[in-house]
């Protein structure tokens, strides 16, 4: 039981790092340090744990396995809490709604989203950055999907299908 | 040993994955996360117990306690992972431009598919079933306790990690 320890360290040590890289340095892409820093954390402890555990048996096998993931489960679990709470549509919607009242009606809030613009406000966010990352091209004025991103929607139509999952895109 | 560890996790994992596809299929409008949740919690004892299928002996406690604890999470990456093409607006975006004709569409076509008003509405549905607001007939919406609870946390997660701008 003890050997459940490591984990809990880990996931404080990445928890402040997360923390702090994002509120001093305020990064472009935060998920590309957060995803660093729980790569070297699992690194790091699997080293701590051979040097306390040495592997013999099975059943030291299976506690490092199960130590790296319950690790890598809760950066994750953090990770996908900074992106889809703090920074995803719903938590936007509800931080909009909490803190600027006249938002507090349907067209007008709907309103606020599309804005005056070619774009509105969610695709203004996110095609410049799926062209930049080379997922899709726009140009005169059309979309395409390059090829990493026909791989990426392939397998995201696989998913609907397997696991029932409508069309997916948080539309119910 | 490692790569029969390694087995029995991908193993373990498939099984789960199997699993919530059949119940998902049997219940198509059912909570994805909820079976998710279910399956990974209904099945841990039989995990816990699977040590002479998956390497052949009976392992000690410890070992069972291990199997347990890995077989729930992977429950929870399952969890996270349905999250991808379940919520995210950008897969979504994927998958309309690939079903398109041409594989092409305009930005204005794309918001006809798949538009800010489309997702508001859903989101705002999704939100009003979570009893997290009510919404009028005329539009006036209403946050209810468990609503400002939740603006509540975002503004203060926001002040935290000094989040200025989001979607």
């Amino acid at each position: 039981m003890i050997r459940l320890l490591l984990p809990v360290a880990a996931i404080g040590v990445f928890f402040a790092l997360s923390w702090a890289t994002v509120f001093l340095f305020h990064p472009r892409d935060p998920k590309r340090f957060f995803l660093g820093y729980a790569l070297l954390l699992l690194v790091a402890t699997t080293v701590a744990y051979r040097a306390l555990w040495p592997i013999e048996r099975i059943e030291d096998a299976l506690g490092l396995a199960c130590d790296l993931l319950l690790q890598f489960l809760a950066c994750l679990t953090m990770w996908n809490a900074f992106y889809s709470v703090l920074w995803g549509f719903s938590g936007s919607l509800m931080h909009d709604l909490f803190n600027e009242p006249a938002l507090c009606d349907r067209e007008r809030l709907i309103r606020s989203y599309e804005g005056d613009g070619e774009l509105d406000r969610i695709l203004a966010r996110r095609l410049p950055n799926l062209v930049r990352g080379g997922w899709i091209e726009w140009r005169d004025r059309t979309l395409r999907l390059r090829p990493k991103g026909v791989v990426m929607a392939v397998g995201t139509l696989a998913s609907f299908k397997v696991f029932s999952l409508g069309m997916g895109g948080g539309v119910k | 040993m490692l790569v029969r560890v390694a087995f029995a996790i991908i193993t373990l994992f498939a099984a789960q994955a199997l699993l919530v596809a059949i119940v998902s299929a049997i219940r198509p409008r059912g909570n994805v996360y909820l079976t998710i949740i279910v399956v990974s919690l209904a099945t841990a004892p039989f995990a816990a117990f699977a040590d002479r299928l998956l390497f052949g002996r009976v392992l000690d406690g410890d070992g069972r306690l291990f199997l347990a604890l890995s077989h729930l999470a992977l429950g929870g990456f399952l969890f996270h992972f349905m999250t991808l093409p379940d919520r995210s607006v950008t897969l979504r975006i994927f998958v309309e431009l690939l079903l398109a004709p041409n594989r092409e569409l305009s930005v204005g076509e794309l918001a006809g598919r798949y538009g800010v008003r489309t997702m508001i509405g859903s989101r705002l549905a999704q939100l009003q079933d979570g009893r997290c607001l009510t919404i009028a007939s005329d539009g006036a919406i209403v946050l209810l306790p468990r609503g400002r609870s939740f603006g509540r946390a975002v503004t203060a997660g926001r002040r935290l990690f000094r989040i200025t701008s989001a979607n």
